[in-house]
């Protein structure tokens, strides 16, 4: 479904997100990329979407050469891939179901289809009896609920997720991911970029481990950090990563984060 | 639906930056009035100095009964004249040509000259070396045989052929000039539209809106700043025009302000056509670099 092949990016300036990384996810497979800030998480899931071109490698998203289409062929790319991030991007002045039905719009949909399509979906995370509302009369766990709606009304083969759960309480959060994990349930492919201990090592599905840049694990039925549980060190997020023993890591540790951190907004932004 | 759905936007983005648009329409509008009015002026004068385009000055009207020869050996001899820089031989199929063109909204009189050709002479027209030679030449063809009448620019014709020139110079200089201010006007509003939606569009982008469905309501705002430009600029030329005439007639018979309907039409037409083109090549200037995925 997604196939990332030697994959390096180097922003202009010289800081580099992402090195040599190879990485193949099946169709229905559920995907967690973890790491600290600036390991390249973020960087990776531009990539997907084409929001950024890699400096080398090659990309195959649903089976296009991604890194090979023309700028006019992108918009047929992203309708086949829902996006969901941090800060919800929703639209203040458009109620929710406005806001769904916004996506449904831009790429044409006949209005026939979007009276259908944007109640049911709306159902499905459980708003249907807010479809009135704007995005400030909502909670931030509400407004999430909002955007992944947005992003699987056009039923995408592909959901890429970044920190959606960043800005939300650890309660909100579950409620989220019962949520991806049903549209997972559905058959689409999900790949959720985090730093959430808790959620990664509930959830027991794939782990892919970005530090500097580079992948050092990759786990099926992982947990966040290897060697340690993780209720031994709730503040482990803030703490420099402590390379334990790597089983599956193709890349060789390398030390904590140092000077050249990627610029990573999404991450910052949540401190 | 698709279409009314991207007009509704682009009048969206011409409401919400209402003082910014009006400034935008009104630089068209000026822009445009005054090249139309530069362009019907100097029609006006055109209608007055026709066939002495070219820096003919002096006409010599052949009677019918020469031959070729005769012509021949008087175009030799007007020629050889220091004053003469060139002659052309302007036969009567020729000058029936001209009478068509220079009559071309009065079929009427066109009919009457076809069917008797000898009403219009054959003619030699003169180029004198400097201009102000028009009247020794005219003096040295009327006593020749041949000749049967000598028609010769004046001052007045003169200026009024500087007049044309300069209209035409500054017509094109007001394009140039007030035109790219236009432009770069309308640049100026499309750019503030996409800067009150950046975030509208980012999404548009992230859900996989075409390029020109991002697009067009941008380039529609600047065709609408244009066109609305352009309609206020005939509006008013045609209008000044009109309440003009009146004080024309008070000029002596000789100076005709008649412009033909046809040509006001046409040009109208043109002078909107130039504010669309204007506002689409403005809001291109304006979403140049800023609508890139």
């Amino acid at each position: 479904m997604i196939r990332l092949e030697g994959i390096t990016k180097v922003y202009d300036g010289g800081t580099v997100a992402v090195r040599d990384v190879t990485l193949d996810i099946q169709k229905g497979e559920f995907v967690f990329l973890v790491g600290p800030s600036g390991s390249g998480k973020s960087t990776l899931i531009r990539l997907m979407l084409r929001q950024e071109l890699p400096s080398d490698g090659d990309i195959w998203v649903s089976g296009k050469h991604i890194t090979k289409l023309p700028s006019w062929k992108v918009p047929l790319l992203r309708r086949s891939v829902g996006t969901v991030f941090q800060d919800f991007k929703l639209l203040p002045n458009k109620t929710v179901h406005e806001n769904v039905a916004f996506a449904l719009e831009v790429i044409g949909r006949p209005r026939h289809v979007i009276r259908q399509q944007v109640p049911q979906v709306l159902r499905l995370v459980g708003l249907a009896a807010k479809a009135d509302r704007l995005p400030q009369q909502l909670s931030g766990g509400e407004q999430q609920r909002v955007s992944i709606a947005r992003a699987f009304v056009n039923r995408p083969l592909i959901l890429l997720a970044d920190e959606p759960t960043g800005n939300l309480d650890p309660a909100t959060s579950v409620g989220i991911m019962r949520l991806l994990d049903r549209i997972n349930r559905t058959g689409t492919t999900v790949v959720m970029a985090t730093h959430d201990h808790a959620i990664v090592d509930a959830m027991k599905r794939r782990v892919v481990a970005l530090e500097r840049g580079r992948v050092v694990r990759d786990q099926s039925r992982g947990a966040y950090q290897t060697g340690r549980p993780p209720e031994a060190s709730p503040t482990a997020a803030m703490a420099p990563v402590t390379p334990g023993p790597v089983p599956a890591g193709p890349a060789p540790m390398t030390p904590p984060p140092g000077g050249d951190a990627a610029p990573d907004e999404t991450e910052t932004a949540e401190v | 639906m698709r279409f009314q759905y991207l007009l509704e936007q682009a009048m969206i983005n011409l409401r919400r930056n209402g003082l910014v648009v009006i400034s935008a329409v009104l630089a068209v509008f000026v822009t445009l009035s005054l090249v139309f009015l530069a362009v019907v002026l100097r029609r006006v004068v055109d209608e007055n100095t026709g066939r002495w385009d070219d820096d003919i000055r002096v006409i010599a009207f052949l009677t019918d009964d020469l031959t070729l020869e005769d012509i021949d050996g008087l175009q030799r001899e007007v020629i050889s004249w220091e004053e003469v820089e060139s002659v052309v031989y302007f036969t009567k199929a020729e000058a029936l040509e001209e009478f068509r063109t220079l009559f071309a909204d009065q079929p009427s009189l066109i009919e009457v000259v076809e069917e008797d050709p000898s009403t219009l002479p054959a003619s030699l027209r003169i180029r004198p070396t400097e201009a102000a030679d028009y009247d020794a030449i005219s003096n040295r063809l009327a006593v020749i045989s041949g000749v049967r009448q000598v028609s010769s620019a004046d001052a007045a014709i003169d200026n009024m052929v500087t007049l044309s020139n300069i209209l035409r110079v500054g017509a094109v200089a007001i394009s140039i000039f007030l035109g790219g201010a236009a432009v770069v006007l309308i640049g100026n509003t499309i750019r503030m539209a996409i800067y009150a939606r950046r975030d509208e569009i980012s999404i548009m982008k992230l859900v996989g809106a075409g390029n020109w469905f991002v697009r067009v309501p941008f380039l529609l705002e600047g065709a609408i700043e244009g066109l609305l430009g352009g309609i206020l600029a005939v509006g008013a030329v045609i209008g000044m025009y009109r309440w003009f005439v009146p004080f024309f007639e008070a000029f002596p018979d000789w100076i005709a302000v008649d412009i033909p309907v046809q040509f006001l039409v046409q040009s109208s037409i043109l002078v909107v056509f130039f504010g669309v083109a204007a506002g689409l090549i403005g809001s291109a200037i304006g979403m140049w670099g800023f609508l890139k995925d």
